[in-house]
């Protein structure tokens, strides 16, 4: 009897765990293609590599001149430092390299512009080493990523409304089989807590046994997919304390207020 | 104990109980008798508030039941033993901890429930089969469970729902002398049957239910 209980409590925990833990998954892979998908919004943008050997005032000088000769275009400088800071977000690797406020890396502009290939106007110039892409390689990468985000926030809520339900589901299904014992126990004069607590109890238990599975196949999940990304040569999937919280909520959270409701309407019903 | 004001009850727009008055003093015996369908259970089952009256007024040990909170409900409940007609064990609890389960909540500590349970089911006859699950229990052995297990916590208000529909003659009477002695001591005790044999046998206060209504409030034979 009490072997297959401890069966029953390891199956529903483990059905919770799955959707609470692709969730979980789903979310850590979303706050990972955050920076891509902002690439969507600056699809505009041009960088420009001035010459390594201009000196501060030459470079302002340059910049004061693109901006009265095209008003459209928005010339932003990129710090040293700031460039650093974008590499080794995704290729940490380079951080050894670039830790000293990348004072090895050569000037950065950003020129933002609905033309993008008007840019091209400055190649000739001997200020600038290099013009990067010109293309909308960058928007497309990025309304990609943003795409892929927006499949996963749905896909992680249909999860959530799959666990939601079958948090619901087993909880009336509980009900179902104690529906006699908590009948009688109000009968003979028990009053609420008595009857709900060890009711929330046998809910509580598999949830939470739910939301350990849930962590750890997470973190199984988010280390394998490191591996992947690390082998090509992109940042690290890194798995978030508030994810992991999150999780324990669900999966403790959904049965223990699937059964208070479902008490309360019970109760409800037996007056 | 029990005062009942106007009561009505109906199901579906279909009245089971009309416009009832009673009033039953502490300490009394009373049968409640009538045909099947008379009203009889529904009325038991108002005064331990398993039903809401259409209707009317409840009122159980200077409380009014249908207005009480599920809280002070519960407090009430204890006052009352309740042998229900389809017994209402729990599947999973022996014999013996159908009984002590319930006294728990009265605030009894665990080794005077079990003395206690364990007195009572001599009592009655079925201190044998304390460890047996109702399953495994006959169906007069399973309405002497339950019979123990509304005793057990010396109820000042005893209703019984068909107490001896299970039981052979010999246990009736077995029974009904318990419910006597309870009586004896103080206990109001509300006996629903529709067993006339079980109301020849005492002189006691009846009450003949029909359609809904009182019919009859007096000493049987009427």
């Amino acid at each position: 009897m009490l072997r297959h209980r401890v069966l029953v409590s390891l199956g529903l925990a483990v059905s919770l765990a799955v959707p609470v833990c692709l969730a979980g998954v789903s979310w850590t892979v979303i706050a990972w293609l955050g920076p891509v998908a902002e690439m969507a919004g600056n699809a505009d943008v041009v960088p420009v590599l001035l010459h390594p050997l201009m000196s501060e005032e030459q470079r302002q000088e340059w910049i004061s001149e693109q901006r009265a000769a095209h008003p459209e275009w928005r010339v932003e400088e990129v710090s040293p430092s700031d460039l650093a800071a974008r590499l080794t977000r995704w290729f940490p690797y380079l951080s050894d390299l670039l830790e000293d406020d990348g004072g090895m890396l050569t000037p950065l502009i950003e020129i933002t512009t609905r033309d993008p290939e008007s840019v091209g106007a400055l190649e000739g110039s001997p200020a600038v080493v290099a013009i990067g892409p010109r293309s909308s390689v960058q928007r497309t990468v990025g309304s990609s990523a943003r795409a892929v985000g927006t499949v996963l926030v749905l896909t992680s809520a249909m999860l959530l409304l799959a666990a939601t339900v079958f948090a619901a589901v087993w909880v009336h299904l509980e009900l179902y089989r104690h529906s006699d014992e908590i009948t009688i126990m109000r009968l003979v004069g028990a009053t609420e807590p008595a009857v709900r607590g060890p009711f929330l109890f046998a809910c509580a238990a598999p949830g939470v046994v739910a939301a350990v599975l849930a962590a750890v196949g997470t973190s199984l999940a988010v280390g394998r997919l490191s591996v992947l990304t690390a082998s090509l040569g992109l940042p690290d999937l890194r798995l978030s304390i508030p994810v992991l919280a999150m999780e324990a909520m669900l999966a403790c959270g959904l049965p223990l207020t699937a059964a208070a409701v479902v008490l309360s309407r019970h109760a409800a019903a037996d007056l | 104990m029990i005062r009942l004001r106007n009561l009505a009850k109906s199901f579906d727009g279909r009245p089971v109980l009309r416009d009832l008055n009673l009033r039953v003093e502490a300490g009394e015996f009373v049968f409640l008798t009538g045909p099947s369908g008379a009203g009889k259970t529904t009325l038991l089952k108002m005064l331990y508030a398993a039903e809401r009256p259409s209707a009317g007024e409840v009122w159980v040990a200077g409380e009014r039941v249908d207005e009480l909170p599920p809280r002070k409900l519960a407090l009430l409940r204890r006052k009352v033993g309740v042998i229900f007609q389809d017994f209402k064990l729990l599947r999973s609890k022996t014999v013996m901890e159908n009984l002590t389960f319930v006294l728990r909540f009265h605030g009894i500590a665990p080794r005077e429930a079990h003395r206690r349970a364990y007195q009572v089911l001599k009592r009655l006859g079925l201190h044998h089969r304390q460890s047996a699950f109702p399953e495994s229990l006959s169906g007069g052995e399973q309405q002497r469970v339950a019979i123990a297990r509304a005793l057990a916590y010396q109820p000042r208000l005893i209703l019984a729902d068909e107490p001896t529909g299970n039981l052979d003659a010999d246990l009736a009477g077995e029974l009904l002398s318990l419910l006597c002695d309870i009586n004896y001591q103080g206990a109001t005790v509300l006996v629903a049957t529709h067993d006339h044999s079980l109301l020849d046998s005492i002189p006691a206060r009846t009450l003949v239910l029909h359609a809904g209504t009182v019919d009859y409030d007096g000493a049987w034979p009427p």
